[in-house]
């Protein structure tokens, strides 16, 4: 039998840089959590804003600009779905939701997913997207 | 790991090395994934260090001179060492015309030809439009109701003049030329104490050398742009400003080298005359205007290369023609910029030897020999840089020409005609002999990479016969005696122990009432003989006879041939003016050099390219039963016609 890597799980740095109340240390991200900061990060930049790589990113943010259809939403989730697919090699998408609120003006994601190479139970993540911030 | 490399100046190679310093040191395991928070940050970590290496690298390399790129840097270094880079040199042409002034009454006494433009070039030239102008004002005298404006010196451009006020209370004042393009050998600096006040004009001077508190200089200096700025003297070094001086600089704006090779002008400028201390415009009895001589001598800026190559070869040279290295960058640079070629050696390798002289020789950029007057000058320019004891001659340049004599075999099936074929060949040919390959002291032919030309102008071209034949051109003393010698510096090729193997063209000797030509005959050593005269009947005729026997020897092995004392009285041919004696020989090595101050020239207007029918290959005559033959050592006449 082939030799399996196992992983020792995932810790990545905390954007907010806040102390941690106990160790007094930086707030580390953990596996899940870490793996769900870099998804939203890999959907919310634009490609071009990474130094030296000019097609990081989703165009998700541009889109928002756009009428509030059912063909939108389908574009978005396409997009989501491939910039993850090329960004993060740490997930394998199960389902991806684009709901149109017209309402208010937003798309309600829903990007459910497994994590690969740790044992957790199936990701769901949650965000609403919106052109402008209300 | 350490990190190690510090010279990257690649982003992604900086970003690794992070990667890697991380993967040993860290508790953080996610920069390898490029959505991660720590990718973020390693990237603005990656791009800081980025930027400041090329910082860095690029003000390393920007603090020396071989490897500065922005021409501001390159020409601050080389202020630092004396060096000024040539600015554009403006185009200049000679004109003449006159006024008539019978339509004034009464005729004045003199008509003004007023500084600024004063013709533009007649028609489109490169579908651009060119002003000549001139710095100062020309009078001249009105006679017999006839002003002449006789070989008036027009510049390429246009006259601009700028004014400044001198603030002592301003430490950082500055005297610009605010034109990119200004010709630095046509500025005018005047200074007035005030607007009221005679104005005196400064001269440009380039070296702290005889001047004094009192001397009226200003000095010159590149500053960014391609812009320059004029500095006055601090009274110690040349007469310093005071307070209120009123500084007037004037330039020719130019265009360099794109307007060379006008010569034809239309009138653009302003006549005038004065009458009872008021001035009026002449507005009638102009002549056309003749060029006299055409625009030349228009060029660019110096190259942020030349100036590379320049600067510290005058600052090794201190200001002194010493060695031959010297002489070369000196006259280069600062005395004789038309020169195209130079080549310099002291009267100690010569044979026999000439000490305390140095030989220079100088190929000029247009026409083929130095005027005498540009001679004496480049003499007396030299005695400011030259060591007492040495004294500089100028050779006139020697050419070694070569003509050859191609039979060129193409197959008629795949060429489109023999004149387009040789119109390509002779393209190609020129193209070789105008390269720097041939143009320069030391050049050598490459008769293979010569035929190889040939043979590779065009699919048809499927061999030639070519013959390589020297020539020099002899400048007679006419009517005076005098002994002759001529070096060619490669061996003679001896075709025929009868003789014949050198070749002249006719000339004719005091005493003898028939053209006349040299040729020689080969002692049976093989390495020396004899020279002769001889006539004969008409240029294709084998038919000759010799009137004069041992008028001279030739070396074969050196290739000299020295005429006796002869008094030549005239000659068949002429060059730019000047009689000629054309002489040649067939080389023994086909890949013919110029040795020491010969310069090759390969001279396609005498050499001949003759397209032959290769009927094997053409299909024509298969079994090759008449088949052309062309002589690979084929000698010709005995004349040059």
């Amino acid at each position: 039998m082939p030799l399996q890597s196992v992983s020792q799980g995932f810790r990545d740095i905390s954007m907010t840089f806040a102390k941690h109340p106990l160790t007094n240390d930086l707030i580390a991200l953990k596996n899940t959590n870490a793996i769900q900061r870099s998804l939203k990060n890999i959907v919310f930049t634009y490609p071009g804003e990474k130094f030296f790589d000019p097609e990081f990113g989703s165009k998700v943010s541009r889109m928002l600009f756009e009428i509030i259809t059912p063909l939108t939403a389908n574009r978005i989730k396409r997009e989501i779905e491939y910039s993850i697919d090329r960004y993060e090699p740490r997930v394998s998408l199960t389902k991806v939701k684009v709901i149109p609120n017209y309402d208010n003006n937003e798309f309600n994601i829903l990007i459910a997913y497994d994590i690969i190479g740790i044992n957790v139970p199936a990701q769901q993540l949650d965000f609403v997207l919106q052109s402008t911030s209300q | 790991m350490a990190l190690i490399n510090f010279a990257n100046l690649d982003f992604d190679q900086i970003k690794t090395t992070l990667e890697n310093y991380l993967k040993d040191n860290s508790t953080f395991t996610d920069y390898d994934f490029e959505g991660s928070n720590l990718s973020t940050i390693l990237d603005v970590l990656a791009y800081n260090t980025y930027i400041t290496s090329y910082n860095a690298n690029m003000v390393a390399n920007e603090v020396f001179i071989d490897s500065a790129t922005l021409r501001e840097n390159v020409v601050s270094l080389a202020r630092n060492i004396g060096y000024t880079p040539k600015s554009r040199k403006a185009a200049q042409a000679t004109v003449s015309f006159f006024i008539n002034t019978s339509d004034i009454i009464p005729s004045p006494a003199t008509i003004t030809l007023k500084a600024g433009p004063v013709a533009t070039s007649a028609g489109t030239f490169g579908n651009t439009s060119f002003v000549f102008s001139i710095k100062d004002d020309i009078t001249v005298p009105v006679v017999d109701n006839e002003a002449n404006f006789d070989l008036i010196k027009l510049y390429e451009g246009s006259l601009i003049e700028e004014s400044y006020t001198y603030n002592s209370r301003n430490p950082n004042q500055r005297f610009l030329i605010n034109n990119i393009g200004c010709d630095s050998e046509l500025i005018n600096v005047t200074v007035g104490i005030n607007d009221y006040t005679e104005k005196q004009k400064y001269a440009f001077q380039n070296s702290l050398f005889s001047i004094n508190e009192n001397s009226r200089v200003f000095f010159l200096q590149e500053i960014e742009d391609e812009r320059y700025e004029v500095i006055f003297g601090d009274g110690v070094f040349g007469k310093n400003l005071s307070e209120g001086n009123i500084v007037d600089i004037s330039y020719i704006k130019t265009n360099g080298d794109s307007a060379n090779g006008i010569s034809q002008f239309s009138f653009t400028g302003r006549l005038t005359y004065t009458r009872n201390s008021s001035e009026y415009v002449v507005e009638s009895g102009l002549s056309i205007l003749s060029t006299d001589i055409s625009a030349s001598g228009g060029e660019t800026i110096e190259s942020v290369s030349s100036i590379k190559k320049y600067a510290p070869r005058i600052y090794a040279s201190q200001n002194r023609a010493v060695s031959a290295n010297d002489y070369e960058t000196l006259i280069l640079t600062r005395i004789y910029e038309e020169t195209e070629s130079i080549s310099v050696f002291g009267g100690e390798e010569l044979i026999p030897p000439q000490y305390g002289k140095v030989f220079i020789s100088i190929k000029p950029r247009s026409g083929e020999f130095l005027p005498n007057l540009i001679k004496e000058n480049i003499k007396r320019d030299l005695k400011k840089y030259s060591v007492a004891g040495i004294v500089p001659e100028i050779l006139d340049l020697k050419y070694l020409y070569l003509e050859v004599s191609s039979n060129v075999y193409y197959n008629t099936n795949l060429a489109p005609s023999a004149s387009k074929v040789s119109s390509i060949i002779q393209n190609n040919v020129t193209k070789y002999a105008e390269s720097s390959e041939l143009n320069k002291y030391g050049a050598r032919f490459k008769y293979s990479k010569f035929l190889n030309t040939i043979d590779n102008s065009h699919s048809s071209v499927m061999s030639n016969i070519t013959t390589v034949v020297m020539r020099r051109d002899i400048r007679p003393a006419l009517n005076a005696i005098a002994e002759y010698q001529i070096g060619f510096g490669n061996q003679f090729h001896i075709n025929s122990m009868s003789g014949y193997n050198i070749k002249s063209s006719a000339f004719r000797i005091n005493g003898i009432q028939s053209d006349v030509y040299l040729s020689d005959i080969p002692n049976t050593n093989r390495t020396s003989g004899s020279l002769f005269l001889f006539t004969i009947s008409n240029p294709s005729s084998a038919d000759a006879t010799i009137v004069r026997k041992n008028v001279g020897t030739i070396d074969y092995i050196s290739g000299v041939m020295t005429i006796n004392p002869i008094n030549i009285i005239s000659s068949a041919k002429t060059k730019d003016g000047q009689s000629i004696i054309e002489v040649s020989a067939a080389p023994h090595s086909n890949d013919v050099i110029g040795l020491q101050d010969l310069y090759l020239q390969l001279d396609i207007g005498n050499s001949v390219f003759n397209m032959v029918i290769d009927q094997i290959s053409s299909g024509l005559d298969p079994s090759a039963s008449n088949y052309i033959v062309s002589s690979s050592y084929s000698n010709g006449y005995l004349v040059r016609s």
